[in-house]
């Protein structure tokens, strides 16, 4: 069970960290925090970039752990699987959310 | 897009004939981190970027001369109405000036229909309780076919209607109550 | 024990009865794969027959052939037969037919609920079919949207038939899926770990947890619809805090890993025949399964690309268009690995072969085209025109249809023990692959040139005349390829040459038995070393059929097969099979019962049938026990293990855990409405908050944390040789108080059809209300089993499993409170 859970857990954090920054975006769509002023940034790029950088964090700690000798698979095959998917949970956090930092928020 | 998808399409079913007349390198690294990561993130990265930034010139931005109108969908009409000239309602026929950017405000007293002029815009969706704004703008004068993109039941193959596009004179003759 | 007499014994304790009767008590995955794959193709040609009527009506404009109220009832039927009453059950059907062969073992998990799932299909099936016949059939498009579907715009019963009709169905869908997931996890050959699963044992593991994340959001949407169809719950009428866009939330959130549920089996059948055609053996194993496991995932981040027309703000286009255009990746790693394999190995133009080459040329379109509508500006055109239509029929009949016929064909020796005798399949396929491009091909054009999807008829001066003709004309085509196949297929029963053992020279374990297969697929269950186990040892089946591996010599006429430790395959323990019984064809009778009261609206009888399925479940679970110890069993091979009711962790206990993943998932979703109506719908804030009772919310979290607590102590106190009854105690009256805080929530909600926030109430305390009913059930059943004597020390296994509903009970009761009664202490 554990090694399914290592192989299912990098996209799984990906799927939280989008569904994450989706809702936090409809959210603030709904307070308006597109016009509230923050750091010469509207409190929503702030807001929106923050929970993209740190889902960053989260996914390549997970890939960290995936490859450490203490947490990663004890079998050769899970390890290499869990890796991999580890990193396309990353990938993925990077592709998909990028928006976050280019275009219009709640137009 | 098209003849990129073309090129791909011709490189892969080429790959596949190529593999009844050879054996060939089966490696791993050639296959699936060259042609199965490398290159799809290469076209994909591209097309998305192209996407983005076109959507995000097509979106409604505040400007001097954009017209303002309201189109309200239901089963099976559109009616609509004019911030430059309140309280004219025009049933199915949508009047606009040509070569001025237009804003449609568009909502439904019923159920979900979808406003759709090909030729000036893409389509945007009529949702109870909601109003969406979409920006169209027709370079030349003339009559352009608009259609309903979302079944609505029975009516929904004659849910259509016609936008006008004027000249400078004729939506002036337009709003001063001329043609209806 | 000689080879021949092994069989005869074997043989006896497996059989299915004889003759008809056979099949309604039934529970051995063989019949019942057979009869999924075989209902399922009925339901495809059903499905067919509709989308030939629909390119009748299109062939020509002004045709007078159908009206706009029969046509919107066919392409309705069309897409919810396709989708729901053929690709999914296909899917459950060859994976119930083939996974206890290629894993290894001797039936699935659970083959009482194999049977209960075929019969929910069948009859829930059955059910749309009467609705076609009588005339009355759903005509709101297969994507059902409100307000279109409500009951203001929509109020004869024909909706009412997909809603309760599909939710049917989806219970053999979840039930499927449970018994995937377990069987593929714990049901393995001893020896065969993670790295050494046939591939298509991986293409199911992820499309049934798939099928676990993606159903529920679609059962609950059909649950509030229904709601709001029957009892006025107004949860998509915008007057009333409603709004439908969470309609098309919920059901998108299930559509799109829909389409990806129907391609990975798909995938799983090419990795599995590719390699055999080009014999050699599959390029980069681990790199399809990381694909196959990211395309999982990535598909429940797409969603909302159903949507760029319904006015969400850019950014929230561009996540979900960046997501589109990712899920590309992984599916084109999977390509190119099997392009790899060609390469690697020496292709054969056989049968199965030209089925995948038809696969490829089509779903490489269906993906480039898929990419297309990935870029936002270009769907706003093409959204909701024939050019969808084209492209989706790309991705599944290219993705699914093909690579389905080339397994058919693959397999068909297997099904039969004959191999073809007339060479009619290469006919049928030229037909299939010509009829289908001429088709869509067609199709992308036309919807290009501006024809609108699900319109019944258009005018001449369109100009669309001859393109449609075309498109018509392809049809036809690829209907008579595909009744050919047909024909073909019911021949092989009859007439064809013995099949020699493994004729296509594979290396995996489904072809080490005689075909077609005896009931009890392996005389012995062998020891596995390699993926490829009868390509490192030819010998094989000899070795399984003289009883050289586990379990060889029959004991108490019992059914059995062992369990494995998921990762690395090491024998676990012993379980016993029950045997046939009509169990499963009456509750799913009674069961369709409750879902035909809430048809035709007879409530009276909802309860009555609500209790008939309770005490059968009942009776389901009360015939397995056991009333003495039995200590470790002889397992052959020097191995001896516990028997499944003397450990911690029972089929049950699995079963129940991916259950509640699926049952959390609908609960997730449900509190994903809620707060996507506080945030999005016009109409909110409701009028008043639900008021705010302290007695009540601790009271209920109080009784929550007790009932759970009371489980670990019953089980400890057991497990250590003393009284489970005082813990039981404590967690009956735990959840007692639970059941009592959570009734006052129902009581005290405002008229649920005055507002969404109050339906919305509802709908949380009676899920809640449902949730400690079971453990309470569960309790009782417990207390009963204790008295007479069926649990000591050592049989534990049942503890568990009520300790992991009651804890789920404790999760949900604990959070339906707070968001019902916290809301109204905020500022």
């Amino acid at each position: 069970m554990k090694d399914l859970v290592r192989i299912l857990i990098g996209p799984l954090v990906w799927l939280s960290a989008f569904s994450a920054v989706y809702g936090l975006h409809g959210v603030a769509c709904a307070f308006g925090w597109a016009d509230i002023d923050a750091w010469g940034l509207s409190l929503m790029r702030v807001a929106l970039t923050a929970a993209w950088l740190a889902s960053l964090a989260v996914l390549a700690v997970t890939v960290a752990v995936l490859h450490s000798r203490r947490f990663g698979s004890p079998s050769g095959f899970v390890r290499g699987v869990s890796i991999m998917t580890g990193w396309v949970g990353l990938m993925a956090t990077l592709w998909t959310l990028f928006p976050v930092v280019v275009t219009s928020t709640c137009q | 897009m098209l003849a990129g998808a073309g090129a791909i399409l011709a490189l892969v079913l080429g790959l596949i004939a190529l593999a009844f007349t050879r054996t060939g390198p089966g490696t791993e690294r050639v296959w699936i981190a060259g042609m199965g990561l490398a290159f799809p993130l290469t076209v994909l990265a591209a097309l998305l970027a192209y996407g983005l930034f076109v959507g995000e010139r097509l979106l409604p931005r505040q400007g001097a001369d954009v017209v303002s109108v309201q189109a309200e969908g239901r089963q099976w009409a559109w009616s609509f109405a004019y911030d430059d000239a309140p309280g004219v309602v025009t049933e199915d026929v949508l009047h606009i000036p040509a070569g001025r950017p237009v804003d449609v405000a568009i909502t439904t007293v019923d159920v979900i229909h979808s406003f759709w002029v090909p030729r000036l815009a893409g389509k945007l969706d009529a949702i109870p309780g909601h109003v969406n704004v979409l920006r169209i703008e027709a370079d030349q004068p003339g009559r352009y076919r608009g259609a309903s993109a979302e079944f609505s039941g029975e009516g929904y193959a004659d849910h259509e209607f016609e936008v006008i596009a004027h000249d400078a004179a004729g939506w002036d003759q337009f709003l001063r109550g001329g043609t209806r | 024990m000689r080879t021949l007499e092994r069989h005869r014994r074997l043989q006896d304790i497996w059989a299915s009865e004889r003759g008809w009767k056979g099949w309604t008590s039934s529970v051995n995955h063989t019949d019942l794969g057979r009869m999924f794959l075989v209902t399922s193709f009925f339901f495809f040609a059903v499905g067919g027959v509709l989308a030939m009527l629909i390119r009748a009506q299109l062939a020509t404009p002004h045709s007078a052939f159908a009206g706009p109220e029969l046509y919107s009832q066919f392409f309705t039927m069309h897409g919810t037969i396709m989708m729901f009453l053929f690709a999914i059950p296909t899917f459950e059907g060859l994976a119930i037919y083939l996974l206890p062969k290629l894993l290894g073992t001797r039936d699935l998990a659970y083959p009482r609920l194999t049977a209960y799932g075929y019969w929910c299909y069948a009859f829930g099936g059955t059910m749309l079919l009467v609705s076609m016949v009588l005339g009355i059939a759903p005509n709101g498009g297969w994507f059902m949207y409100p307000p279109l579907t409500g009951p203001i715009h929509s109020p004869g019963i024909n909706t009412d038939f997909w809603l309760i009709g599909i939710t049917f169905v989806e219970i053999s869908a979840m039930a499927a899926a449970v018994e995937i997931t377990v069987s593929v996890l714990r049901y393995r050959a001893p020896g065969m770990s993670l790295d050494k699963m046939p591939i298509f044992a991986w293409y199911a593991l992820v499309t049934a947890i798939m099928i676990l994340l993606g159903f529920p959001p679609l059962i609950l949407g059909s649950v509030l619809l229904e709601l709001e169809r029957a009892f006025g719950l107004p949860f998509f009428q915008v007057e009333l805090g409603g709004d439908s866009l969470l309609w098309q939330h919920l059901f998108w959130l299930f559509g799109h890993p829909e389409v990806y549920i129907i391609f990975l089996p798909a995938a799983g059948v090419i990795s599995t025949v590719l390699p055999v055609m080009c014999r050699t053996t599959l390029l980069g194993y681990g790199w399809i399964v990381a694909a196959a496991v990211a395309l999982a995932f990535l598909s429940f981040g797409l969603w909302v690309h159903h949507m760029f027309t319904t006015g969400i703000p850019h950014m929230g286009l561009a996540f979900f268009s960046a997501a589109s255009t990712l899920v590309a990746v992984p599916t084109g790693v999977q390509v190119f690995a099997w392009i790899g394999t060609m390469w690697k190995g020496r292709p054969d133009l056989r049968l199965p072969m030209l089925h995948i080459l038809g696969f490829f040329a089509t779903f490489v379109m269906g993906g480039l085209t898929g990419v297309m509508v990935a870029v936002v500006p270009f769907d706003w055109q093409a959204h909701d025109t024939a050019f969808i239509t084209a492209h989706l029929h790309y991705v599944l009949f290219g993705g699914f249809v093909f690579p389905i016929l080339a397994g058919v064909y693959y397999w068909l020796p297997h099904f039969t023990g004959r191999q073809r005798f007339f060479r009619l399949g290469e006919v049928a396929f030229v037909l299939i692959f010509l009829g289908f491009h001429g088709t869509f091909l067609a199709m992308h054009w036309v919807g290009l040139l501006g024809q609108r999807r699900r319109i019944w008829t258009y005018e001449t001066s369109d100009g669309w005349t001859a393109i449609n003709l075309v498109s018509s004309v392809g049809g036809f085509i690829m209907a008579f390829g595909l009744a050919i196949v047909l024909i073909e297929v019911v021949l092989c029963f009859f007439v064809g040459r013995r099949m020699p053992r493994n004729a296509w020279g594979a290396g995996t374990l489904e072809w080490a038995m005689p075909t077609p297969p005896p009931n009890y697929n392996f005389a012995s269950v062998p020891h596995i070393r390699d993926r490829d186990p009868l390509y490192a040892n030819p010998g094989l089946p000899v070795q399984i059929a003289r009883g050289d591996g586990y379990l060889g010599t029959p004991r108490h006429d019992w059914r059995e097969t062992l369990t494995v430790e998921a990762a690395r395959g090491t024998p676990d323990y012993i379980v016993v099979y029950p045997a046939n019984t009509r169990l499963p064809i009456v509750m799913s009778a009674v069961t369709g019962l409750f879902f035909l009261s809430l048809l035709i609206k007879v409530y009276w009888f909802t309860p009555v049938a609500l209790a008939g399925v309770a005490v059968l479940a009942l009776r389901w679970v009360w015939v397995l026990g056991q009333r003495q110890d039995r200590g470790p069993l002889d397992a052959g091979l020097g191995v001896s293990l516990p028997h499944a009711a003397e450990v911690d962790r029972a089929p049950g206990w699995w079963g129940s855990l991916f259950l509640l993943v699926a049952d959390a998932v609908l609960f997730g979703s449900l509190i994903f409405g809620y707060a996507f109506l506080f945030t999005v719908a016009p109409g909110w804030p409701p009028p008043a908050w639900f008021e705010f009772s302290l007695l009540e919310l601790g009271g209920g979290v109080a009784g929550a944390l007790a009932a759970a607590a009371g489980m670990r102590l019953a089980i400890r106190a057991n497990r250590r040789g003393g009284s489970a009854w005082t813990g039981l105690a404590i967690a009956g009256a735990g959840a007692l108080v639970v059941l009592l805080s959570l009734a006052a929530l129902l009581v005290r909600t405002p008229p649920p059809s005055g507002h969404a926030y109050n339906a919305t109430l509802f709908v949380l305390g009676g899920y809640g209300v449902l949730h400690t009913l079971i453990p309470l059930l569960m309790l009782g059943f417990l207390a009963a089993r204790v008295s007479r004597g069926f649990v000591s020390a050592a049989r534990r296994a049942e503890l568990p499993i009520a300790g992991l509903w009651v804890d789920y009970m404790a999760v949900v009761a604990i959070l339906v409170l707070a968001v019902a009664h916290l809301p109204g202490v905020a500022p």
